[in-house]
């Protein structure tokens, strides 16, 4: 079955700091340190999201700059595949 | 583990360690509370579950439960219910005599805990010369209800000097039951300080294990052993003290301490009676030294960045200085077997 799209590990955790966002994941556990500042809010990554789709109001390069991490948050296991 | 957002201080702590009751049914003679009676006027229940709706607020991701036995507390399971209705995840550390069929079952019925059995030896004489009578076959018939569960399962061993020469047979004795293995480190506080000659590992102890620890990447240990750990093992775990920066501990009572080791008046952050889990967090001298801490003498030391000093906790019990380096970090170790060969060779 093909997936329906991506969310948050049911592992892991994620909250806003002042740097941008901490992920927790308690398989390790191990922690992310996002430098993300206020480009993404944590309840991104709470409801299923279709690969590519990205808050509204980025720019072109913020868009690049997000699509990127949550490709990386994806290899790393901080999200799956729903 | 990068320090610079450290450093920078987190709204809250990743994790926290909640000791919710000093009663137990055990009177372990390293205990690092010196857990048996309650405390008197511990937290209600009311008490417990407001806690929890301020660490949801905090957005706190992971609440330790320890004590005592947790179990010991008729409400405890209240109290974990409210933590996973939060979508707090939690682990709780057990010395497994009160876990039966019908209560693993109930803590099966969520994904979000974890669950520590602790075992002092993989021979049952050992365990139980620290532990108590009987207690090995308990911990052994709980983690094998444990092991048919999804719950995330270890034995959670305390290294000593009575049970370091069996830690690779915990090891195997965790593969066989299913379960992971967690090694702790002894420290002097509770009735660990009373012990702490006749149970401390020895400085050639500490370097074996150290070594095996090297090449045991699944092993796990907490914050435990970062003053120890080798190069091939950092990543894994933490690379200083994380009290008040990453975690914190609350007491029985709801007094608030940098970690379980130092719950002491002489490090009450403050008391959840009296002000908020947030603005303890945020305002409290004793957790603002805790992060303004660096231990210079050790700024030389070529593990420096490996441990920045090791335990604090252990600074105090041993020198009653937290400024001080941690007296059994591993160079310390190799310094004090060489000195003694040095004495031996005189």
């Amino acid at each position: 079955m093909a997936a329906a799209g991506i969310k948050l590990h049911p592992a892991c955790r994620v909250r806003q700091e002042e740097f941008g966002l901490l992920f927790y994941d308690s398989r390790g556990p191990r922690l992310l340190f996002a430098e993300t500042g206020n480009l993404l809010a944590p309840d991104y990554f709470e409801v299923v999201r279709s690969k590519g789709e990205l808050p509204d109001g980025l720019n072109s390069h913020q868009k690049r700059v997000v699509d990127n991490f949550v490709n990386q948050l994806l290899e790393r296991g901080y999200l799956r595949e729903q | 583990m990068s320090n610079k957002f450290v450093e920078q201080g987190l709204r809250s702590p990743v994790n926290l360690t909640w000791e919710v009751s000093l009663a137990c049914n055990l009177r372990c003679s390293h205990c690092l509370s010196a857990s048996g009676e309650p405390a008197q006027d511990e937290m209600t229940t009311a008490e417990a579950l407001d806690l929890i709706e301020q660490l949801y607020e905090a957005r706190v991701f992971q609440i330790n439960f320890g004590g005592g036995e947790p179990f010991m507390r008729p409400d405890f399971e209240q109290i974990l219910d409210a933590c996973h209705a939060r979508g707090i995840m939690t682990c709780i550390s057990t010395n497994g005599t009160l876990l039966d069929a019908a209560r693993v079952e109930r803590l099966a019925a969520t994904r979000l805990v974890a669950i520590q059995v602790s075992m002092d030896g993989a021979k049952r004489e050992t365990c139980d010369a620290i532990r108590g009578e009987g207690v090995y076959d308990k911990a052994i018939a709980a983690l094998k209800l444990l092991a048919k569960t999804h719950i995330p399962s270890s034995i959670n061993t305390v290294l000593t000097a009575q049970n370091a020469d069996e830690i690779e047979d915990l090891h195997a004795l965790a593969k066989e039951l299913g379960v992971a293995l967690r090694v702790s480190r002894f420290r002097p506080s509770g009735r660990g300080a009373d012990n702490w000659q006749s149970l401390k590992p020895s400085a050639e102890q500490l370097l074996g294990f150290s070594d095996w620890l090297a090449q045991s990447g699944e092993v796990r240990t907490g914050d435990s052993f970062f003053s120890l750990t080798s190069q091939e093992r950092q990543g894994l775990g933490l690379n200083l003290c994380g009290a008040a920066k990453l975690t914190c501990c609350v007491g029985p009572t709801g007094n608030m301490y940098p970690c379980a080791f130092l719950q002491t008046e002489r490090f009450k952050a403050g008391s959840l009676r009296e002000s908020s889990f947030q603005e303890i967090w945020d305002s409290s001298e004793i957790y603002e030294s805790f992060r303004n801490l660096r231990i210079h003498s050790c700024e030389e030391c070529q593990r420096f960045d490996q441990c920045h000093g090791g335990c604090p906790a252990v600074a105090w019990h041993l020198k009653n200085d937290i400024s001080e380096g941690d007296p059994e970090c591993l160079e310390r170790c190799v310094t004090s077997i060489a000195d003694a060969k040095k004495t031996d060779a005189a």
